[in-house]
């Protein structure tokens, strides 16, 4: 297989300086634009496995950028943004992107999230059969949900929520994605009821509620299952 | 009078006398010099043998007033006024000479030989500037018009042959004696009542009534010549005793008055005393002279563009001109008197000055739209005076008090800075080092140093991207760019997530947590709540690094109560309240902060509408509180979903 095509869209050059060369030390192809203009051109000829895009372009709103390129292209888009920017990312992950990353942001966060976006893509819409995360174990055929080696009982929704996440597993899913999965259109902004089944699911999963393990809270975003 | 020959160093000379009314004549001078931009000379002259110690000391006083508003002042002796004002004016080649005037009163007035006729007489070049001073005080008539005068005599008239007709009746009882004693007193009546010219005529129609009726029976001729002169002698008599007392009770009265006006002027200048704003200022002026002069009196102080800013709001005096009208009214020097006020549209202006600016201006409306009389300028001018020191302090205390803010504001920035700038500057300065020294062209350095320099590198760019993030954070809650994001949620979730992060990053332990298993679903902001519990939890961390820490939750009527508290060291209760402010580090306080955590806390909660304080834990350490409102009710979920539902396995 050959190696994945990484595209860095990022204006800033000391970013690039560094983001490269990591990205080169870990076996993927990079290559880099400046620009959003630039940035839209290279992903239409390259096609590239992965987008890692700044949303502070000077020439075009990132999130514009974003939009363009889901709009022919199906791949993981990566989203960098600055702190204590809830919304934005918000708006970025419910316009498609996959995941983001808070600047600043340490090589090892960075790797995770690339690696986890990929696996994303390549199984696509493939869901394995069976989904075992350490003290989580989910058997999808058998609608059996097992937690530290317990039995445990789920309703309908909980475990409609389960799933949702499982396949976002890794990546941060935004409220108003759960809502949509579980209980479809027309729960827009009734984030409470995620929360509370959310609530449901880690008493009934998680050793230590109050600690999650895997159903972790992206606060003023949303939830990520912690597939690591 | 003529126009001298000005050049511009020749001075004006202003003669001053010893009487109160000096006073007029040493602002005329001031007035006169600024308007003409010539030097000026204030000058008493002594007539040798003539001028009681008490008439000195006065000149003195005045001559004082004179020098401190910039005049040279000279005093001369010679053997009269007019010697004296001629020699000086001489010696100084002066232009002008301003001196007092007595208003002619009667013949002798008009008799007198006037002092400054004298020395235009004898100095044909000095332009002679002659103020009229008044001298009779108090005034001696009090009818004005025409048709008053001619009433009065009609009455006096009346009298009189009522008396003669009394004088009559009564001398046939008593023979002479009885007739000049009716007739004195109608004749003091007169005196009593109108003054000296109407009981002069009294006392002539008398005469003629007594002649023409007692004496010689309705003749003219004099025949007892005893008993004429007796009658004449006796009403002369009455009518000088009686007008003496009338014009000592006048004096008497007038005294009165103008003790009242001190005390007044005392109460005003206590009243002032008190007022620290200039609203209240306005508001204490307006209602004096409205006691003191029953008039409606407001404050003017120059607005934007143009306008006048009326003071006291409520004031209701009438319309006046803009600032640009009016001011140039009172430099123009179009009254003769410095005192009088500025009449203008039935109103009166009166201009506070200080020393160097003009405070303002006083309007003031007298009931009747009149201008005021002489006698009360002094008082008005005194109460200018006082209102315009209170306006100039309260100015004073204003500016004083805003030097203080914006000195308060730097010392705040400058602490803010030296502050920042350390704290920004030690973790640049390691990892600056530990890059260079990585990049030295010497000799690889051993694997450990290099990974423990990188490491480094790593945990200070840490520490400086959370102490930027602070500094971006209480900008962005203070600026009041933050839109808080209320939603209704377990507390529990937002507990673990900053749980997590805090025990991920600064390695915090053993938090006992203490969460009611039915808190209910509380309205909050989850990002910033989250940093809220993270900076609370940190900051434990650094001041009692190795205390347990308690973290419990529950639920009062209307608030939701947090507390977070250690088994460290405390806070002093002196630092209780200034640990929430920006910068602020306890003394001997651990190693990291920055002095933000805990005003992030501050302004997070505040934004909440709660608050956050401190305590001391019972049993020792710190218990950190906070408050946040319920308000509302939390939404429900759909009745369709029920939690309990125990039905595990839905039929796909």
């Amino acid at each position: 297989m050959a190696l994945p095509l990484i595209l860095l869209i990022e204006d800033e050059a000391t970013l690039r300086r560094f983001l490269a060369p990591t990205l080169l030390n870990q076996g993927y192809q990079v290559i880099q634009a400046a620009t959003a203009v630039e940035g839209l051109s290279m992903a239409r000829s390259y096609n590239p496995d992965l987008v890692l895009l700044d949303l502070g372009l000077p020439d075009l709103d990132g999130l514009k950028v974003l939009e363009e390129i889901r709009s022919w292209s199906r791949r993981p888009i990566l989203i960098l943004s600055a702190r204590n920017q809830e919304r934005v990312k918000v708006q970025a992950l419910d316009l498609g992107a996959d995941d983001y990353l808070t600047k600043p942001f340490g090589a090892s966060e960075l790797l995770a999230r690339i690696r986890v976006a990929l696996r994303h893509s390549i199984q696509g819409l493939n869901p394995e059969s069976i989904f075992d995360l350490g003290g989580l174990h989910v058997d999808f055929e058998r609608r059996e949900v097992t937690a530290e080696g317990r039995s445990v009982h789920l309703t309908a929704l909980e475990y409609r929520l389960l799933e949702a996440l499982i396949q976002r597993a890794g990546k941060v899913a935004t409220h108003a994605q759960l809502l949509a999965d579980v209980w479809g259109p027309g729960a827009e902004g009734q984030n409470h009821y995620l929360r509370i089944y959310m609530a449901q699911l880690r008493k009934k999963l998680e050793a230590d509620p109050n600690r999650p393990r895997f159903f972790l809270t992206e606060p003023g975003v949303g939830y990520r299952l912690n597939s690591e | 009078m003529n126009l001298a020959p000005s050049n511009d160093t020749s001075p004006i000379l202003v003669a001053l006398g010893s009487d109160a009314r000096t006073l007029r004549l040493v602002h005329a001078g001031f007035r006169m010099a600024r308007e003409q931009g010539h030097p000026w000379v204030a000058v008493h002259v002594e007539v040798m043998g003539w001028e009681t110690a008490e008439e000195a000391d006065q000149a003195r006083v005045w001559l004082q007033e004179a020098h401190e508003l910039g005049a040279e002042v000279t005093w001369v002796k010679a053997s009269s006024v007019v010697n004296g004002l001629v020699a000086e004016a001489r010696r100084r080649s002066a232009s002008t000479l301003v001196m007092g005037k007595n208003i002619p009163r009667g013949l002798w007035g008009h008799l007198e030989h006037s002092k400054a006729q004298g020395v235009l007489h004898r100095t044909p070049d000095l332009r002679i500037v002659a103020l009229a001073l008044d001298t009779s005080s108090p005034k001696g008539e009090v009818f004005q018009s025409i048709g008053d005068v001619v009433g009065i005599l009609i009455a006096t008239a009346v009298l009189l042959v009522v008396c003669s007709i009394g004088a009559a009746a009564l001398s046939a009882v008593m023979g002479f004696p009885a007739i000049p004693a009716v007739f004195a007193i109608g004749v003091a009546f007169v005196a009593n009542r109108w003054g000296r010219r109407i009981s002069a005529f009294a006392t002539l129609v008398s005469l003629l009534l007594y002649d023409y009726w007692f004496e010689a029976r309705f003749t003219l001729v004099i025949e007892d010549w005893r008993k004429f002169l007796y009658f004449l002698g006796t009403l002369l008599t009455v009518q000088l005793v009686v007008d003496l007392v009338r014009r000592l009770r006048l004096e008497t009265r007038a005294g009165r008055r103008r003790e009242a006006e001190t005390v007044l002027l005392m109460l005003l200048g206590r009243a002032l005393a008190r007022c620290s704003t200039i609203q209240e200022v306005s508001e204490v002026l307006a209602r004096r002279l409205q006691s003191l002069f029953q008039a409606r009196a407001c404050l003017l102080v120059p607005g934007p563009e143009d306008t006048w800013i009326r003071l006291p709001e409520f004031a209701s005096a009438p319309d006046c001109p803009a600032p640009s009208v009016l001011l140039p009214e009172f430099s123009a020097a179009s009254r003769e008197d410095p005192l009088e006020p500025l009449f203008l549209d039935g109103c009166s202006f009166v201009s506070l000055a200080s020393t160097g600016s003009t405070e303002g201006l006083l309007q003031i409306r007298l009931g009747n739209g009149a201008r005021f009389p002489q006698e009360s300028w002094g008082s008005l001018q005194a109460f200018a005076v006082q209102g315009a020191l209170a306006l100039e302090r309260v100015r004073w205390v204003e500016t004083a008090h805003q030097a203080r803010l914006e000195s308060e504001t730097e010392r705040l920035r400058s602490s803010l800075l030296s502050s920042i700038s350390h704290d920004l500057r030690t973790p640049l300065a390691g990892i600056q080092g530990a890059a260079s020294s990585l990049l030295l062209p010497a000799e690889p350095l051993p694997e450990s140093t290099r990974r423990d320099m990188l490491s480094m590198i790593h945990d200070e760019s840490e520490r400086l991207a959370q102490l930027i993030g602070n500094l971006l954070e209480i900008t962005r809650l203070e600026g009041g760019a933050i839109k808080l994001r209320k939603e209704w949620q377990p507390l529990d979730e937002v507990v673990g997530a900053a749980l997590r992060r805090a025990e991920s990053g600064s390695g915090l332990r053993n938090v006992r947590l203490d969460l009611p298993e039915d808190l209910p679903l509380v309205p909050l902001d989850e990002a910033l709540t989250e940093q809220l519990l993270i900076n609370l939890l940190v900051n434990v961390r650094r001041h009692a690094p190795e205390s347990p820490v308690d973290l419990r939750a529950w639920v009062e009527p209307d608030s939701l109560e947090l507390e977070i508290a250690d088994r460290g060291p405390g806070i002093p209760e002196a630092f209780r309240e200034r640990v929430f402010d920006k910068f602020f580090r306890l003394p001997n306080g651990g190693s990291g902060g920055v002095g933000l955590g805990l005003a992030i806390c501050d302004a997070i909660a505040k934004a909440h509408g709660g608050k956050i304080w401190v305590e001391a834990r019972p049993g020792g350490g710190a218990s950190f509180r906070v408050t946040l409102p319920l308000i509302g009710n939390p939404p429900s979920l759909p009745e369709s979903e029920n939690l309990a539902e125990e039905n595990p396995w839905p039929c796909p």
